[in-house]
């Protein structure tokens, strides 16, 4: 849906019944106690502004901002409005009337200068000690000072840019003999920069079932942070250099980040325009597979050696609603010997990063974030597993607000695990 | 507003709680249904002492004060049609007390009903009243509604469970009515005439309610019908023949269809009607209860009766109702939902009538409901936008209240008067009712300040 796709706004608008029951699924909500936070409330000031009663202003943009895009709405909703269309597409037509923030508009641009981008932040992990300095327990970075334009809280603890980026680990092209078939792997910024380690444990994977692992080098930012600002030209020319860089004779497209995975199989549709673009990613979409499902689907069981660790499981917004991914991960865990598993109470329910929403609102984000955790730890494990760096990112630095000694893990991490302990009970060595 | 006005007001609430933005106030200005109007400030009050200083301020300054919920109300009844404060009551939102030696829960006006009734589950017992809405709506709103359910067949609505309320009058004085013994008071029984008051005569602060003991054991229960008729007459058979079920609930036609094209589940789509029957109690009285249900249904020509042999099957049942709402908003975007509701006996009259009208007006309106309440819930199925289409909606609404009465109904079974039945109010009342119950809301509310434009304070000026 794009910003002047009023009819499209029209045909979502006109099926909300005012019912309210996004009342009871929203967390924004649930913290702010107030209709200007839920989908219907929102919807209802788009149905405004389509008939001339509410204005463009600053502040209704602000309104829009204030959401987590975490779907749970989209799910809730008896009369199937698709609230996160909507609600992208409102932040679009907010953004092209009253501009992003300058850092916001400059930082997205930079995203399609690829090489900049990357350069900018290869920099960025050796310079980063000047503005951050290491958090008290260790587990990342604080902001020294407050830094324009950054929405960083100085409480915030957040981790660090990887001293090598994936790509500096792993090669473009991993190879096997008689492979079972030719896997492209898109890792996203966060598994290249900041958790390459997961990155690692993804290649990993697909090798040890004997397949062909390419990762290649043109490979952009997956334009997430772009196009769910309302920065949608940017988000457009990330996606298609994005088709560009992954056309080529794969069976399988591999994402190991909720919303790389979900912009690549879904949200793409949304915002190219161009018929042969489009094109392109209707055959792509087809084959991209979350690490989990590949696991499923094509992964070895006979290969797992016992882990045995308590773990709980946080299903990202973008992977359980964007991406239909939540059964999956389970599968993978209930099969691993020992793992011993425990779900959360509402595990589905958004950790509260929401993209630049924890920034924006990073007070607010905290509480939606401590109930995560408060369920969580109620389950006694001892690690935390999800399958998305942002919440990993999120969920780590509230547990260090706390204190806790809780660890957060990838999802492909605890499959790797699980796969060299395989190994080495194979030969006879001890489990890692 | 006048700014000493507001400034007053936000002394006592603190600036957090006030909103006065265009774009908060829009979010304020419709509840679930399709009607808007403007409040000029929303509070957000932490308190019954609060919401008492909030009313004096408006008292002595002639403002409207419109007390709202969560808005899931389908008449109307939180849309400030004349403007004002809207005061939200969901900061107050705790569960204060669950009494299991004296059966009874003090919970104020804010929770949300499902919260409320977790609470008191938790707690080992049972509180019957369960709106479709009950994960949205506060346990205010359904007192000021005096909300119905699925469960009401037997064990009645809202007002059957309420033994005493807080509540703030217009001008900010306090009183409480009822008791947590009894309910009983010395002199009329207050509570009851703020049973369904719908926020014309003050704000309901704190709510004593009776809880009951949990059924043992339930049955869940299927029966197809080839005819509605037929299906009709069962209910108003099983209803006089002495074994109340727990829950009557029927679907039409139209409405297994589109529930069958949303689920796939297997739903007989040729049938004329389908009931939902749910009995409850020990054991062996819910064995004899399953038995006899099956008798009546046979005897008035059922194709088939299937009774759930599992949790899990009698939850595949539930879900065909509860799945009624989304299924039929696939169909048609405005769901107009109508609760004109009429004795059991006459539920197969209305049935016909219902569909009469349907035929007159060349609308879709599905009938599913509480059958053995009387209310069969009639939903029109329309677009707002339409306008040729809406007038024949109008139409057909007032046809079918007109309908309603004449069998010995009412216009609303639990969706309250509102705004926008606060028209055809008085075809209920008469003249004379019409004005008595004018003069309870003069004496109360002199001023005609709480929620006005609703129910008793209609005035013929379609504002909206
Ligand atoms: C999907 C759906 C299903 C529904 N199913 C049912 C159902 O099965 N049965 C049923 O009976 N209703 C049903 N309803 C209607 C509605 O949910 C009920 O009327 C409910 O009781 C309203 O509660 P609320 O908190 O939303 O009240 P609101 O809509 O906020 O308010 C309703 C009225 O109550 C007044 N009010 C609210 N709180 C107070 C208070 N503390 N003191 C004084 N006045 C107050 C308001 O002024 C207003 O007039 C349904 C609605 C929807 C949208
Ligand atoms: S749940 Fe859907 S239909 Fe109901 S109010 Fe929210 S957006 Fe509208
Ligand atoms: S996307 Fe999430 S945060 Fe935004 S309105 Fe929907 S439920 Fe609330």
């Amino acid at each position: 849906m794009n910003e002047h796709g009023h009819e499209e706004w029209k045909q979502q608008l006109v099926k909300c019944i005012r019912c309210g029951t996004c009342r009871s699924v929203c967390p924004v909500f649930k913290e702010e106690n107030n209709e200007n936070t839920t989908a219907r409330g929102k919807v209802q000031l788009l149905e405004g502004v389509l008939e001339g009663a509410v204005k463009l202003t600053p502040t209704l943009q602000e309104r829009f901002n204030k959401c987590l895009l975490c779907k749970a709405c989209v799910k809730g909703c008896p009369s199937g409005v698709r609230t996160d269309t909507l609600f992208l597409s409102a932040r679009l037509t907010n953004a092209n009337k009253n501009s992003l923030p300058l850092a916001k508009r400059l930082a997205f641009k930079g995203l399609t200068f690829r090489k900049l981008f990357d350069t900018g932040l290869r920099i960025g992990s050796v310079m980063q000690n000047v503005v951050m300095k290491k958090s008290d327990d260790g587990r990342g970075n604080q902001a020294r000072f407050n830094i324009p334009g950054s929405g960083l809280d100085l409480r915030r603890i957040i981790p660090p840019l990887a001293a090598k980026p994936l790509r500096d680990i792993v090669p473009e092209k991993t190879t096997v003999t008689n492979p079972k078939g030719r896997a492209v792997f898109f890792p996203g910024c966060m598994l290249n920069y900041i958790y390459p380690e997961a990155g690692k444990a993804v290649v990993n994977i697909l090798k040890r079932n004997n397949w062909d692992v390419t990762i290649p080098t043109d490979l952009s930012c997956c334009g997430t942070p772009a196009f769910t600002s309302g920065d949608q030209a940017t988000g457009r020319e990330l996606a298609a250099a994005n088709l560009k860089a992954l056309a080529g004779d794969y069976d399988v497209v591999i994402t190991a980040c909720a919303s790389c995975g979900a912009a690549l199989k879904n949200e793409y549709g949304e915002i190219l325009q161009n018929e042969s673009d489009h094109n392109a990613w209707q055959k792509l979409s087809k084959k991209v597979l979350d690490i989990s499902e590949f696991v499923v689907k094509y992964g070895d069981p006979a290969l797992f050696g016992a882990l045995p660790m308590k773990v709980t499981y946080h299903d990202a917004c973008h992977l359980v609603r964007g991406m239909d991914v939540s059964k999956q991960p389970r599968q993978v865990f209930a099969t691993v010997p020992e793992l011993d598993f425990r779900n959360m109470k509402d595990a589905d329910v958004c950790c509260g990063a929401g993209g630049t929403f924890s920034m924006a609102y990073y007070n607010l984000s905290r509480r939606i974030n401590d109930h995560k955790l408060d369920n969580a730890e109620a389950t006694g494990a001892s690690c935390l597993v999800t399958g998305c760096s942002a919440c990993r990112m999120h969920i780590t630095d509230g547990l260090s607000q706390r204190n806790s000694n809780m660890r957060v893990m990838h999802t492909a991490e605890i499959i790797d695990m699980a796969y060299q302990n395989g190994e080495k009970q194979k030969k006879g060595g001890k489990q890692v | 507003m006048n700014q000493a006005v507001l400034s007053k007001l936000k002394a006592i609430v603190g600036e957090n709680h006030i909103l006065t933005e265009f774009e908060d106030r829009y979010c304020y200005s419709f509840d679930s249904t399709f009607i808007n109007s403007m409040p000029d400030l929303v509070i957000q009050p932490g308190s019954r002492d609060e919401i008492a200083a909030i009313c004096r301020i408006a008292y002595a300054n002639d403002i409207p004060v419109v007390t709202r919920g969560a808005a899931t109300g389908l008449s109307g009844g939180a849309v400030p049609v004349k403007g004002g404060i809207v005061i939200e009551t969901t900061r107050l939102n705790k569960v204060l007390e669950v009494n299991t030696s004296n059966f009874y829960a003090i919970v104020e006006p804010g929770t949300i009903t499902q919260d409320y009734l977790a609470a008191v589950d938790k707690a080992g017992l049972f509180y019957p009243p369960d709106p479709a809405s009950s994960k949205m709506s506060t346990i205010g709103g359904n007192i000021a509604e005096c909300a119905g359910g699925p469960h009401g067949v037997k064990y009645g609505i809202t007002r059957d469970y309420v033994l005493g309320l807080e509540v703030v009058l217009p001008d900010g004085s306090i009183v409480q009515t009822g008791n947590l013994i009894d309910g009983d008071m010395s002199g009329p029984d207050w509570t009851m005439l703020y049973c369904g008051s719908e926020g014309t005569l003050g704000v309901i602060t704190k709510i004593m309610l009776k809880l009951t003991h949990k059924p043992q054991a339930k049955q869940t229960m299927m029966a197809t019908f080839s005819a509605i008729e037929d299906a009709a007459t069962t209910v108003s058979t099983m209803m006089a023949s002495g074994v109340i079920p727990t829950t009557l609930e029927i679907m039409d036609n139209m409405t297994i269809r589109a529930v069958e094209n949303f689920l796939n589940i297997g739903l007989p789509i040729e049938a004329g009607a389908i009931l939902l029957i749910e009995v409850d109690g020990d054991p062996q009285a819910v064995e004899k209860h399953v038995q006899h249900v099956l008798k009546v249904c046979n005897d008035c020509n059922a194709s088939s009766v299937k009774v759930a042999k599992t949790a899990q099957e009698a939850d595949g049942l539930w879900k065909a109702r509860r799945s009624v709402s989304p299924a039929c908003g696939k169909l048609n975007p405005t769901k107009i939902s109508e609760d004109a509701t009429v004795p059991r006996s006459r539920i197969p009259e209305m049935v016909s009538a219902v569909q009469a009208i349907a035929k007159k007006y060349n609308l879709k309106m599905v009938i599913f409901g509480h059958a053995g309440d009387g209310n069969l819930h009639p939903n029109i199925l329309s677009n707002k936008h339409d306008k040729e289409e809406m007038a024949r909606v109008e139409k057909a609404v007032e046809e079918l209240f007109q309908v309603a009465l004449k069998l010995g109904g009412t216009l609303s079974g639990e969706h309250g008067i509102g705004y926008l039945k606060a028209p055809f109010l008085v075809w209920e009342t008469g003249e004379e009712g019409f004005k008595f119950g004018k003069d309870v809301k003069q004496a109360v509310d002199p001023k005609s300040l709480m929620n006005p434009g609703k129910m008793f304070d209609y005035h013929d000026d379609k504002a909206v």
